[in-house]
């Protein structure tokens, strides 16, 4: 059958065929749409969309890809006008993830990556420019230029030269080389990005251990769930999710502990909501502010900052005391339950009502609801984790979790929502400092052994600097050079004053960015890499579904994917890692991580897997830990916690609550959202959120502009009455760097984690001229 | 559709004269659409609950009544006619009146799906934009901003233009439902809700209020979901007009 008599077979019988960019559309309303015909349809495919509509192939193809955003990972359809090099829009695609939902960011956020201020050309810091520091007098402080505050390229640009990519890598490899031989490998450290690929994180802490000859290698996980995985690994053995977030629609209840979920992981929130609107599953929020998810909760105890560990061990304490436990569960699958039952014994909800600002009778009820449920679920977020006691936040949630069987079933289980959408890959690929790959110690000799032969060359056996101590040592002098792909600490670290005079104190900085951070205005050399659109890898997401990210653009004038100049850098420094492609990053990869085992992207598909996955035909393991525990003993491991106040307490001088986070249209550190054209719209500036009565005291007007200060820095900015927060709390997004929240916040370090004390630090609030 | 269950009877039905086996719970137009016929729909969606409002799936069971396949449920022995004069002629009335008065620039606007409901017409051989009801005068339809032909501006109904994302055309809404179901059932985000009586019935968000001022997170489900012109992508091309997206109701892609 040639095309024209399949045409006019299709119009005989009234089946209409046209042509949608790359795709044919068939209305047959009749169903005369034979088998036979179908399978010509299929066979002509290509002629019919040369021949139909009379045209010319449309140049807007679909690419399926991910979002680039949070560690939901949604399945996002890209539309891309190839003649233009530019996405046109987005539609989400039909995955477990997300049923074609998306959120603001995801649907309407991709627009930045071709935004004109995108780094196109290697640069290398002016001779006249050192001694190096800040370089936008908005940086130093000294003027506000003006609103809006993203680097001013005017400001910034000039005091760096255009180079070549030999000349920049060259200079970058032999000053790292000249440190590492005259101070030692010690003295190198890299940050890597949880928004890089599993691929382009492996990489990177291949080439911090194999060429820098260091373990000095982390990223911001550090800043976000450190706490949590370190509770975890401790009492499970294991720090990924135990289940993923769409098994809620088969949990009775579900707990949501320090998330504001339906601003951080928008469309994780839709499942929720939708699982209690269906009548199914119970909710339970546990949060300081009375964010939009108390708005459908059946509980919600609005607790006082700081005070998670008084809740949940009084939850357990009321557990106990009404047979709420289960004890089969106890015995058979866990250890140390009697010292957890001692710590708890003194926690009853009535010294926790007076230390949590919570009823008592509302701890009460809520701790039945959570004990009586046949399958609960724990949802925690950086309320729990960013804290000085975060670890032992976490602890308490799982030792609730283990006291009520509440793991290895459907419907129950751990879930710590994980920020970045590549949080999770990017730990498992071991940019950490303490572990190799999937999570393998560093420390361990038959470890260490198997990855000198894989790698060929000697290791580090010392554990590494996390990302607040590679600072602290930048400081000090003890760090010498960095490498950092795709970190804005002086936006994201705490008390950025202190990041200030860090990263001034380096040595050499090399930064790799897609644009001008604030980090980079001490970068000694600039190296312009691919946004998530130009180029393909893995991502990992909060489920531990491994998703390809497809290529839909191509890069702008001199830009190169992250992979390639890790690559190049090694080289440079005398370690050759030669790559054909990313998938063959990824199989050198997955052959090391027995968690990824079996992963190849050619399975991975449209839908990606859950690792671990045994049997690559299947989606992979939704719920773990159904019989055992990895733990040494197989058993979940209880540990309790006692309550510890934050560092540093409201006092006369400093007498309001200072909590950071995000806002729904944000990211981060605003280098990608603030430069979307939706997003930025909606959310232009900064603002704080306070309780109403307390702006009244202060004399401020909605909107009126306050001076925030903390004992490190003070900001100022607009601030909203919101009866959503507690008297006594200001609440203020760190995107924002003409109003840095991070500015404000304390370096104060949980001792286990590691993580910094985000979610609590003394302000005092002012009006400002 | 409902997972199968062991031990569960299939049920066996017939459509054009085809025979099928569905899950007790599937409604006809599941059960059309495994033997791979599509049926024209507005108001439906498979990601939403059917609500069968905008009649236009309408099939002949052999009863006197047509029935909606969205939300009629397949029966056991039931023979199902999918396509009649007399279904042809009810589907072309239907969409002749719902585009009696749809305001001609709505079905340029860029959308994340289709304009369905024009596409459908084109199916159909509606000749729409001429047949537009013209008011008691017969002059030209009113325009967007005059009053003209005896109807008011905008055809009585408003623009809102105050969200950053998304154009609201109210003079184009079909209230088939499915931004309310895709912003209240999937995204859980309850802005999305009816008001007024009779003609003047809207979509409104929140309490009634402009979209831009209302609860809204801009997750865009309403635009996605919305059928017509009437929720459109704000500062987007979207599709050219040889590409559409993803929502081309009633069409099936390849
Ligand atoms: S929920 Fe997260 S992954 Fe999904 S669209 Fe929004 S930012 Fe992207
Ligand atoms: S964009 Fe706004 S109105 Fe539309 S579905 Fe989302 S929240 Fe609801
Ligand atoms: S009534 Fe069935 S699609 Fe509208």
């Amino acid at each position: 059958m040639t095309t024209t008599t399949l045409l006019g077979e299709l119009k005989k019988r009234g089946v209409k065929v046209r042509r949608r960019g790359e795709r044919l559309l068939l209305s047959d309303l009749h169903g005369a749409l034979t088998p036979e015909l179908r399978a010509a349809i299929d066979a002509h495919r290509e002629e019919l969309l040369a021949t139909l509509d009379g045209g010319e192939r449309s140049t807007v193809r679909s690419v399926d890809s991910v979002c680039p955003y949070c560690g939901v990972g949604c399945a996002i359809r890209y539309f891309v006008d190839e003649a233009e090099n530019r996405i046109r829009y987005a539609d989400g695609r039909e995955s477990p993830v997300n049923h074609e939902r998306l959120c603001v960011k995801g649907r309407f956020g991709f627009d930045y990556t071709s935004h004109p201020q995108r780094l196109q050309t290697p640069l290398i810091r002016k001779e006249s420019s050192y001694p190096k520091g800040p370089l936008s007098t908005e940086v130093r402080g000294e003027r506000r230029r003006r609103s809006g505050g993203l680097v001013d390229y005017e400001e910034v640009l000039p005091h760096f030269r255009e180079a070549t990519w030999e000349e920049a890598l060259d200079l970058a490899a032999t000053r790292l080389v000249e440190i590492r031989d005259r101070d030692g490998s010690g003295a190198l450290a890299g940050f890597g990005s949880a928004k890089c690929s599993n691929e382009e994180a492996y990489l990177f802490q291949k080439l911090v251990r194999a060429a820098f000859g260091t373990n000095n290698v982390d990223h911001c996980t550090r800043l976000c769930h450190a706490s949590s995985v370190a509770a975890l690994l401790e009492t499970i053995g294991s720090g990924a999710v135990t289940t993923v977030f769409g098994d809620v629609q088969t949990a009775d209840v579900a707990l949501i502990a320090g998330s504001n979920t339906t601003g951080n992981h928008p469309v994780a929130a839709t499942f929720i909501k939708q699982a209690r609107k269906s009548g199914r599953t119970k909710l339970i929020v546990v949060e300081p502010r009375r964010i939009e998810m108390a708005d459908h909760a059946d509980y919600f105890l609005q607790i006082n900052p700081g005070t998670d560990v008084v809740l949940y061990n009084s939850w357990m304490h009321v557990l106990i005391e009404e047979g709420l436990i289960d004890e089969a569960y106890i015995a058979d699958r866990t250890e140390g339950f009697e010292e957890l039952k001692a710590v708890v014994e003194s926690y009853s909800p009535e010294v926790a009502a007076g230390i949590c600002g919570v009823e008592s009778g509302l701890i009460r009820e809520a701790a039945r609801t959570f004990g009586r449920a046949e399958r609960a679920m724990i949802f925690w977020g950086m309320g729990i984790s960013q804290h000085t006691h975060g670890t032992d936040n976490a602890r308490c949630l799982i030792s609730l979790a283990l006291m009520t069987g509440n793991i290895g079933r459907e419907g129950t289980g751990l879930h710590p929502l994980r920020g970045q959408n590549n949080v999770q890959g990017a730990s498992d690929a071991g940019v950490i400092p303490m572990v190799y790959p999937d999570y393998q110690s560093v420390a361990d000799p038959a470890v260490r052994e198997k990855f000198e032969q894989a790698w060929g060359v000697e290791l580090d056996p010392k554990p590494g600097l996390t990302v607040v101590e590679i600072m602290g040592g930048a400081l000090d002098g003890v760090i010498k050079g960095m490498y950092m792909m795709g970190e804005n600490p002086f936006l994201s670290d705490p008390n950025v004053n202190k990041v200030r005079k860090a990263l001034s104190n380096l040595e050499f900085l090399v930064v790799q960015d897609i644009f001008l951070t604030e980090t980079a205005e001490f970068a000694d050399v600039i190296l312009p890499a691919t946004s998530f659109f130009e180029k393909s890898g893995t991502y990992t997401n909060s489920d531990r579904r491994v998703q390809v990210g497809r290529k839909a653009l191509q890069p702008p004038g001199g830009a190169r994917t992250d992979w390639e100049i890790t690559c190049e850098i090694g080289a440079r420094m005398g370690y050759p890692m030669e790559y054909g492609s990313p998938e063959e990053v990824f199989s050198e990869f997955t052959a090391l991580a027995p968690s990824y085992a079996g992963l190849t992207y050619d399975n991975l598909g449209l839908t990606g897997k859950l690792w671990p996955c045994p049997d690559p035909s299947e989606d992979g393991t939704q719920v773990l830990f159904g019989d055992r525990f990895p733990t040494a003993s197989g058993r979940g491991k209880f540990v309790p916690a006692e309550f510890a106040p934050a560092k540093e307490l409201p006092d006369k001088e400093y007498p309001f609550v200072l909590n950071t986070g995000r806002r729904l249209e944000h990211w981060h550190t605003g280098t990608m959202t603030r430069r979307s054209r939706a997003l930025h719209a909606i959310r232009p500036g900064p603002v704080a959120d306070m309780h109403p009565a307390d702006l009244e005291a202060l004399g401020v007007e909605d909107g009126g502009i306050v001076e925030v200060a903390s004992r490190r820095g003070s900001i100022v900015l607009p601030a909203v009455p919101s009866d959503r927060m507690l008297r006594g709390a200001v609440f203020i997004p760190f995107h924002f760097r003409e109003a840095a929240a991070n500015l404000l916040t304390i370096d104060e370090l949980d001792p286990v984690g590691k993580i910094p004390e985000y979610k609590f630090c003394a302000v005092r609030v002012s009006p400002a001229s | 559709m409902a997972t199968r269950r062991s031990g569960e009877q299939m049920i066996s039905l017939s459509i054009d004269g085809r025979a099928v086996q569905v899950l007790p719970g599937a409604t006809i137009w599941e059960a059309a659409r495994l033997l791979g016929i599509g049926l024209p729909v507005l108001c439906h969606d498979p990601r939403l609950e059917p609500v069968g409002v905008c009649r236009l799936c309408l099939v002949e069971v052999g009863e006197p009544k047509l029935t909606a396949a969205c939300v009629r449920g397949a029966e056991d022995g039931m023979e199902v006619r999918t396509s009649s004069e007399r279904l042809e002629a009810c589907r072309r009335g239907l969409v002749e009146l719902l585009l009696s008065d749809y305001p001609v620039d709505a079905s340029d606007r860029p959308k994340t799906g289709s304009d369905a409901l024009v596409e459908l017409a084109a199916e159909l051989g509606v000749d729409w934009p001429a047949r537009r009801w013209s008011g008691e005068t017969g002059e030209a339809p009113g325009s967007r901003t005059e009053p003209a032909g005896g109807i008011p501006a905008g055809d009585g109904r408003a623009l809102d233009g105050t969200s950053k994302v998304i154009f609201v055309d109210h003079q184009a809404c079909i209230l088939c439902d499915r931004c309310i179901r895709g912003c209240d059932d999937l995204q859980v985000n309850e802005v999305m809700g009816r008001t007024g009586k009779g003609y003047q019935t809207s979509i409104a968000f929140d309490l009634d209020v402009p979209m831009g001022e209302s609860t809204c997170v801009s997750c865009g489900e309403c635009e996605k979901v919305c059928p017509t012109g009437a929720l459109s992508l704000v500062g987007w091309e979207g599709p050219p007009n040889d590409a559409a997206g993803s929502g081309d109701v009633g069409w099936e892609v390849l």
